[in-house]
């Protein structure tokens, strides 16, 4: 997995790329959005995580211009910009993923197997956590290395939970995720597939937050 | 406060009933001396003309008036007398005029000797009669300038307060100019005396805001210049663990110490923008319930690494405000609770229309706080130390003032009660509630 890492301060540039080849990343580093456009031009990266404070251009006009290239090129911003508003025009703007500095390693490191999971070429699928894991190319759950059969609304859900561990998702956050425009939901829909999921994976594996939503533990 | 208005109106009445009085008074006494040289010269006629009249004919020739009284002597004997009653001289028999006191009242006497006849007229005139003619006339004279005196206050006030309108209009503006307004006072037909201070508020105004404007852009840059080395710091800590055995107790102060520079940064960052200045236009009507929903997702790892239980109750409810202000106010009292709660305890957070309001209440079952600590509670760096935080208070005690920041922003009362759990403190944020339609 070939990462760019735009980032002009060196002390954290030096931390990250130390961080993610110990993760087994290949990690490029440049400090300029020029120089990023050029290896994006040259030879592109499967990632590029993009630190929006640079010294020759907008971070944003990079990302747009990388837009214009590639259409599909996974960028995780970074930035010390911090506000709702910076956020959406992030994403607006074509980014994959925001992080906010200073952000966990954990964290990005998470954000990064989202990443990677969704252009299909790591080598290993599966996310493990404790009992459960669950394979993303064939879209079987195991429970103590035993298949579990999911429906789809099952799997999208697992797969949510599992994929943000560690974090609580909001009620609506996953019907959001589970149900397209116009689909009605039922009240307690969410609850019924919770319970399914419960009754294969271990009563423990997911958690209720009270008043708030659902989550699995970090590993 | 003293009204300039009220000093100009009031002095100038004073000063010109002030000399209206006196140009009357002077006025009065003049024409009251001149009226008297016109009676004199009335007397000294009515005298020539008893002297020039035969004798015998005076009671025939002469109207009785009560206000007149006559004698004409001749070598000391009376040959003539305006009443019988009349025998001894009026007055002493010296030509000229003089007063005398008879009859009961004062008169004005004028003796005039005729030399032809040898004759000696002595006339008197009452003088109060005289008065009263003299002052009925004087008195239609003078009274028309002090009955005016009302009409020119009434006209005086009118002007001035016409006069000061652009002044009034100036204070109104300003009086009416919210905190974080910082557009140019506009004013309709300045006069020139108000342009200067226009001017000098016009750009004092635009001094402030390029002020603030300046302030804001260094904020974001400090932002950016603390949040990176923090973040270089965190990645180099993350790496260095995997080099360092497990439990190494320096290695956790430090991940202790990034860990509350981070937070102390962050703090900071938002009390600068809970100022009034950066708020209140970017308002919009919200749900406080999906609100907190999205808060407690995000920081409940760090009640699971104190196993404590966090629950949120309640319904939508919606409110004005900054969503990320808001944010920070309920992320800053859950952090609050999650720090003061022991390991194992509980927080409670309760979203839910109350009356005329919306009731924001984080409820922890900590140690409390007393009831006298109340009021410090909410102060800048302000961390107790008596019930709570002996050993666990790792915060900076600028959360709660935040809170507090952000809950007059929203014209919300933040408050602390008992909490309803064994022990614990309450904290209560009560916003105006708003529909949820528009």
């Amino acid at each position: 997995m070939q990462i760019l890492l735009v980032e002009d301060d060196r002390p954290l540039a030096k931390g990250l790329q130390t961080a993610l080849r110990k993760q087994g990343y290949s990690i490029n580093h440049v400090e300029t959005g020029e120089a990023c456009l050029h290896v994006v031009a040259t030879e592109p990266p499967d990632i590029i995580i993009l630190d929006l404070g640079l010294p020759d251009m907008d971070g944003l006009k990079v990302l747009q211009k990388i837009r214009d290239r590639q259409a599909t090129l996974p960028v995780l911003l970074l930035t010390a910009r911090d506000t709702v508003d910076d956020k959406v025009t992030g994403l607006d703007s074509g980014a994959d993923d925001y992080l906010a500095k200073p952000f966990d390693m954990t964290e990005l490191l998470a954000r990064l197997r989202v990443l990677e999971r969704r252009l299909g070429t790591v080598k290993s699928t599966r996310i493990h956590i404790g009992d459960v894991s669950l394979d993303t190319t064939n879209q079987t759950a195991y429970f103590r290395d035993e298949p579990q059969e999911l429906s789809r609304k099952e799997y999208m859900l697992l797969k949510s939970l599992m994929e943000n561990a560690g974090k609580v998702l909001t009620r609506s956050t996953l019907e959001a995720r589970l149900y397209s425009w116009g689909e009605e939901v039922c009240s307690n829909a969410l609850e019924v597939h919770i319970h399914h999921l419960r009754k294969k994976l271990g009563s423990d594996f997911i958690k209720t937050v009270r008043g708030v939503g659902y989550k699995v533990a970090k590993p | 406060m003293s009204s300039m208005r009220l000093y100009l109106i009031t002095a100038t009445l004073a000063v010109l009933t002030l000399f209206n009085f006196v140009a009357a008074l002077q006025g009065y006494r003049a024409s009251l001396a001149e009226a008297e040289q016109l009676f004199d010269n009335q007397l000294r006629q009515t005298a020539e003309l008893i002297a020039n009249l035969p004798t015998g004919h005076f009671e025939s020739q002469l109207r009785q008036r009560d206000n007149l009284a006559y004698q004409v002597w001749h070598d000391h004997e009376l040959l003539a007398a305006s009443s019988s009653t009349l025998r001894d001289p009026i007055t002493e028999l010296l030509p000229g005029f003089g007063h005398a006191n008879f009859d009961g009242y004062r008169w004005r006497t004028l003796v005039y000797y005729d030399g032809q006849q040898d004759n000696w007229v002595v006339a008197a005139e009452r003088t109060d009669l005289r008065y009263m003619l003299a002052e009925s006339v004087i008195t239609q004279a003078v009274l028309p300038i002090l009955l005016g005196i009302p009409f020119a206050g009434l006209l005086i006030w009118l002007i001035v307060s016409h006069g000061f309108k652009p002044l009034r209009d100036l204070s109104e503006q300003l009086k009416n100019k919210q905190a974080n307004d910082l557009t140019p006072v506009e004013i309709p037909d300045l006069k020139s005396e108000l342009e200067q201070v226009n001017h000098s508020i016009n750009a004092l105004m635009r001094r402030l805001g390029t002020a603030l404007e300046r302030e804001k852009r260094f904020t974001a840059d400090a932002a950016h210049e603390l949040r990176t080395p923090i973040s270089a710091l965190k990645v180099q800590l993350h790496n260095l663990k995997e080099e360092i055995p497990p439990g190494n107790e320096s290695f956790s102060q430090l991940e202790a110490g990034v860990e509350r520079m981070q937070h102390l940064v962050e703090q900071l960052l938002s009390l600068y923008r809970s100022t009034p200045e950066e708020f209140s236009h970017h308002f919009t009507r919200l749900n406080l319930y999906r609100l907190a929903q999205d808060v407690i997702a995000n920081q409940h790892q760090d009640f699971e690494n104190k196993q404590q239980v966090l629950e949120l109750n309640g319904v939508d409810a919606y409110v004005e405000g900054d969503p990320f202000a808001l944010t920070t106010m309920l992320q800053n009292l859950l952090s609050n609770a999650n720090k003061y709660t022991p390991p194992g305890g509980s927080v409670r957070v309760t979203v839910e229309p109350t009356g005329n309001h919306i009731c924001l209440k984080v409820e922890d079952s900590g140690p409390g706080i007393a009831p006298t600590d109340y009021g410090k509670v909410f102060e800048r760096f302000q961390r107790l130390n008596d019930k709570r935080g002996t050993a666990v208070a790792e915060g900076c005690g600028l959360g709660l003032t935040i809170v507090r920041h952000i809950a007059d922003l929203h014209r919300a009362r933040a408050s602390i009660a008992p909490s309803s759990f064994a022990s614990g403190a309450a904290f209560i944020i009560l916003f105006e509630r708003v529909t949820p339609h528009d």
